[in-house]
């Protein structure tokens, strides 16, 4: 039965000397809202990257409904429907809004590379549909006054949501945010929680890395707790609150700047 | 036999002209992440002021000191111009998309190219014989005074740059910048001054390497610099750009790879055996011999 | 200004309509030309500007699609239109092969290749490999074109035909704009982990790119030929390359700056004559002074190009 679940199993990344995921072992169950967290330098977005294919990690097993995804590309991997954002915003930041999320179309879209010479009514259809859903996007994520401005001057926060109205354009199943919070004011992030548990209800599993502990204890609904590329502790905000290590881990490094 | 050792001794010499030159090109690539297209232009220009202080200025000596002279006065004068050049043309995109650096740096090309064709003329001129022609003969394979000028000279100014940005503070500033520039300036070092003073190496080397070309070469045009430039720039990247060791070794590579084409097989197919060759290392190494791999942070 | 921007393409396609009957014949040969080169510059945008893949060597698919119409009429008697097909495909598909083990390089080492490439493609022009290429005269006394038998001797046809094969580069490149595949070649120029992050092959699309460069640039090579009814190695030199590579992002990858980098380029020159020899060093210190005055060039590539139904009130519009 090929159910939503990611299922990571002993996943080990080195970097020269360094491990920065060591024998990392987690599974995210379908509809969840799944959070990782951890000191700086814990290796967070690494694990990220392994999931997402930018990085291949020497060991271990990354599994996705039953299939083996580690070794793949990112584009295979999105095709799959696993869709990620990143710590530092990428956007395409010369293009407008509505550009930057029918990229999210790109592996929907049915034509073919020789549309891009000769149109067809088929494809002029097919075009159509696609600014169709990223008008549906422009809605969710309530951008549509900014569609045709382009992402690069446009504010912090509104850069944020308009990455991940882009990762949702994909309609993944799987949606990966790193640090969704981190750069927003108290407001913005309210917000966010809002986005999340909506993406949540159209059925999408939701993993994410956030620092504002706040956040994390409101919105998730497991936890893993890394330090130093290893899990030192799992299970729901209430344990995860509760858990010597990760108080102790927690105390040990106070600082909250970006990784 | 006596066709590979000549061919060695051939390819020593013309290896060590582009190393020179590759020399100014991966420096000014290690810190500023650019291809200085004028710099073989440079090279070029270089080798008809010689000529123009030869008859000019030292009324046609050919004593030593004459000829060290003419060597220094187009150092000074390449070192200058490369200076001015990187202020007018460069300093003000080091924040522009590359693309527009490099579109820059071909413009400087023509100027420079082109200035040379105004002023000297667009037909090729002789340059001096500022060495006596000694040859001597070991056997059938022949070598001559310039060649051991030129490769002994060559070597000298490779291992004194080579020291000179290993061992003293200077060359550490100069390391520090091509690695991270922001970085580098944190620590109170002058971005610009560094920047400055390769530009002024560089173009010394070049300039030394141009008056070679005229040495050995005789025959000097005002668009060589393209196919010399090219040349040393390929040995750079063969060498792995930015890094100082792979420029001498490149262009001692690539000196020999020509010089045994051009032995064995034919001289008229020399460019096409040189990209090749430059492909080749690119797909088994992408970032060159002694080049290091950069993964991007994500 | 947004009415002039509207009505500018068509207006220029009216002038260019025109613009032979008022010309003397040098000067339709200077038009030509510019055609021809336009449409050039334009297949380097696509691979150069839009994909923003450092391709110094467009003269080698030009000079492939030239080649192949002077030696398919000149040494086995077809009839020049007949050579179009073949002009497009085999620079596209020589682009595909040459581009499948390089794209993945980094800008400037891919930079040197192509520029390798071009001038490897000269050399063995020159050397007459195969005993085709005509070594260094090159090849010449093409017939001229002919339509459904009737002989089309006069330049105004060949006028006509650079300029049919204009508007058909303008046609493919609107086409390219409003797909899958165009939008692709934006995403991976912008920032090529992001496109592959959300789903995109670069890879193939930068493939694509070189393989629809090469063809359009294969088919202003046929115009060539039939304008000067010869083909030469010099005319694809990579010092042409280097002019086109240059044309584009001064212009700015935009089909109005990169005609205006053309028509610098190409037909200014032809107006002051008498500065012939100044030619490259004013173009150089022009370079240079268009690069530091607009570093995104002259009239820079604009985005936003989304359909009207996106766009709602707000004073945000682009």
């Amino acid at each position: 039965m090929a159910r939503n679940e990611l299922i990571l199993t002993d996943v080990t990344k080195r970097f020269g000397g360094l491990t920065a995921v060591d024998a990392l072992s987690l599974k995210v169950e379908s509809g969840q809202i799944y959070g990782i967290i951890g000191p700086n330098g814990a290796g967070k977005t690494t694990v990220f990257n392994c999931i997402t294919g930018i990085y291949k990690s020497e060991e271990g097993s990354v599994n996705w409904r039953g299939e083996e995804i580690r070794g793949m590309t990112p584009y295979q991997i999105v095709d799959r429907g696993i869709v990620r954002t990143f710590q530092t915003i990428r956007l395409f930041s010369q293009m407008s809004v509505a550009e930057n999320i029918m990229s999210g179309r790109h592996i929907k879209s049915r034509q073919s590379w020789w549309h891009g010479i000769i149109h067809t009514p088929g494809s002029r259809r097919d075009e159509l549909e696609n600014w169709k859903k990223v008008e549906e996007q422009l809605d969710f994520f309530r951008l549509g006054e900014y569609a045709a401005s382009p992402t690069g001057s446009l504010p912090y926060g509104i850069q944020r949501r308009v990455e991940m109205a882009r990762a949702m354009a994909v309609d993944p199943t799987l949606l990966i945010l790193d640090e969704p919070a981190a750069g927003l004011n108290d407001k913005e992030t309210l917000v966010l929680l809002e986005t999340i548990f909506k993406i949540r209800d159209k059925g999408v599993t939701v993993l994410l890395i956030e620092h504002d502990m706040d956040m994390v204890m409101e919105v998730t609904d497991y936890l893993t707790v890394i330090n130093f590329g290893k899990q030192i502790a799992e299970g729901t905000p209430e344990q995860i609150q509760k858990d010597s290590a990760v108080i102790e881990a927690y105390l040990g490094s106070e600082d909250d700047d970006d990784e | 036999m006596d066709i590979f050792l000549q061919q060695l001794a051939n390819g020593l010499t013309i290896g060590s002209m582009f190393a020179l030159v590759a020399l100014g090109y991966t420096m000014v690539y290690g810190v500023m992440k650019l291809i200085n297209f004028a710099h073989g232009d440079m090279v070029a220009a270089s080798a008809f002021v010689g000529l123009t202080i030869y008859t000019q200025v030292m009324g046609q000596a050919t004593s030593l000191p004459a000829v060290i002279i003419i060597f220094l006065l187009s150092a000074l004068a390449m070192a200058c111009i490369g200076v001015i050049l990187e202020r007018i043309a460069y300093r003000p995109l080091r924040t522009a998309p590359r693309l527009s650096a490099v579109v820059s740096a071909l413009g400087a090309s023509l100027v420079i190219q082109n200035g040379i064709m105004l002023i000297w003329g667009p037909r090729m001129r002789i340059f001096p014989e500022l060495v006596p022609q000694i040859y001597w003969d070991f056997g059938g394979v022949v070598i001559s005074l310039i060649q051991v000028i030129i490769l002994v000279l060559s070597l000298v100014l490779m291992v004194t740059l080579y020291l000179f940005v290993e061992k003293t503070r200077m060359g550490a500033a100069i390391r520090a910048a091509s690695i991270d520039q922001d970085a580098a300036r944190l620590m109170g070092i002058n971005v610009n001054s560094i920047i400055a003073l390769i530009f002024i190496i560089g173009s010394s080397l070049g300039a030394v390497g141009g008056l070679f070309i005229g040495l050995y070469y005789r025959g000097i045009t005002f668009n060589m610099g393209w196919q010399y430039g090219l040349y040393a720039f390929i040995a750079a990247i063969i060498g792995g750009i930015g890094n100082i060791p792979g420029a001498m070794l490149g262009g001692m590579l690539l000196g020999l790879f020509n010089a045994f084409i051009a032995g064995y097989i034919s001289s008229t197919w020399s460019d096409a055996f040189t990209f090749i060759l430059l492909i080749v290392i690119l797909i088994v190494r992408p970032t060159g011999i002694l080049g290091e791999r950069v993964a991007e942070k994500v | 200004m947004e009415k002039l921007k509207r009505f500018s393409l068509p207006g220029f396609i009216l002038v260019m309509a025109v613009l032979p009957h008022l010309l003397d014949s040098s000067w339709q040969e200077v038009a030509i030309t510019f055609l021809v080169f336009s449409v050039v510059a334009l297949s380097q945008d696509i691979i150069l500007g839009k994909s923003g893949m450092f391709h110094m060597g467009q003269g080698l698919f030009f000079g492939m699609g030239a080649y192949a119409t002077a030696i398919l009429n000149n040494e086995f008697g077809w009839p020049i239109l007949a050579t179009i097909p073949v002009a497009i495909l085999v620079p596209a598909l020589i682009g595909i092969l040459l581009a499948g083990p390089i794209v993945h390089l980094r800008g400037d080492y891919l930079l040197v290749v192509t520029i390798g490439f071009n001038i490897v493609f000269v050399q063995v022009l020159q050397n007459n490999l195969g005993g085709v290429t005509g070594g260094p005269n090159g090849i010449f006394g093409l017939d001229s074109l002919s339509l459904l038998g009737v002989e089309l001797m006069s330049q105004l046809s060949v006028y006509y035909f650079a300029f049919a094969v204009l508007l058909l580069t303008f046609w493919v490149m609107r086409n390219l704009e409003g797909s899958k595949a165009g939008r692709a070649l934006h995403y991976l120029r912008e920032d090529q982990l992001a496109a592959e992050s959300i789903g995109i092959n670069t890879r193939v699309y930068k493939i694509f790119a070189f393989g629809l460069g090469a063809g359009l640039a294969g088919l202003a090579g046929t115009v060539f030929a039939v304008q000067y009814s010869a083909v030469s190695p010099e005319a694809f030199d990579f010092i042409q390359s280097v002019l086109f590579f240059s044309i584009v992002i001064v212009g700015g990858s935009s089909i109005p700056g990169v005609l205006l980098g053309v028509f610098v380029m190409f037909v200014v020159p032809e107006i002051f004559r008498e500065f012939a020899t100044w030619r490259y060093f004013i173009f150089g210190l022009a370079m240079i002074a268009a690069m530091i005055l607009r570093p995104r060039g002259i009239v820079p590539a604009t985005f936003g190009k989304i359909p009207k139904f996106l766009i709602k009130g707000g004073g945000h519009g682009a």
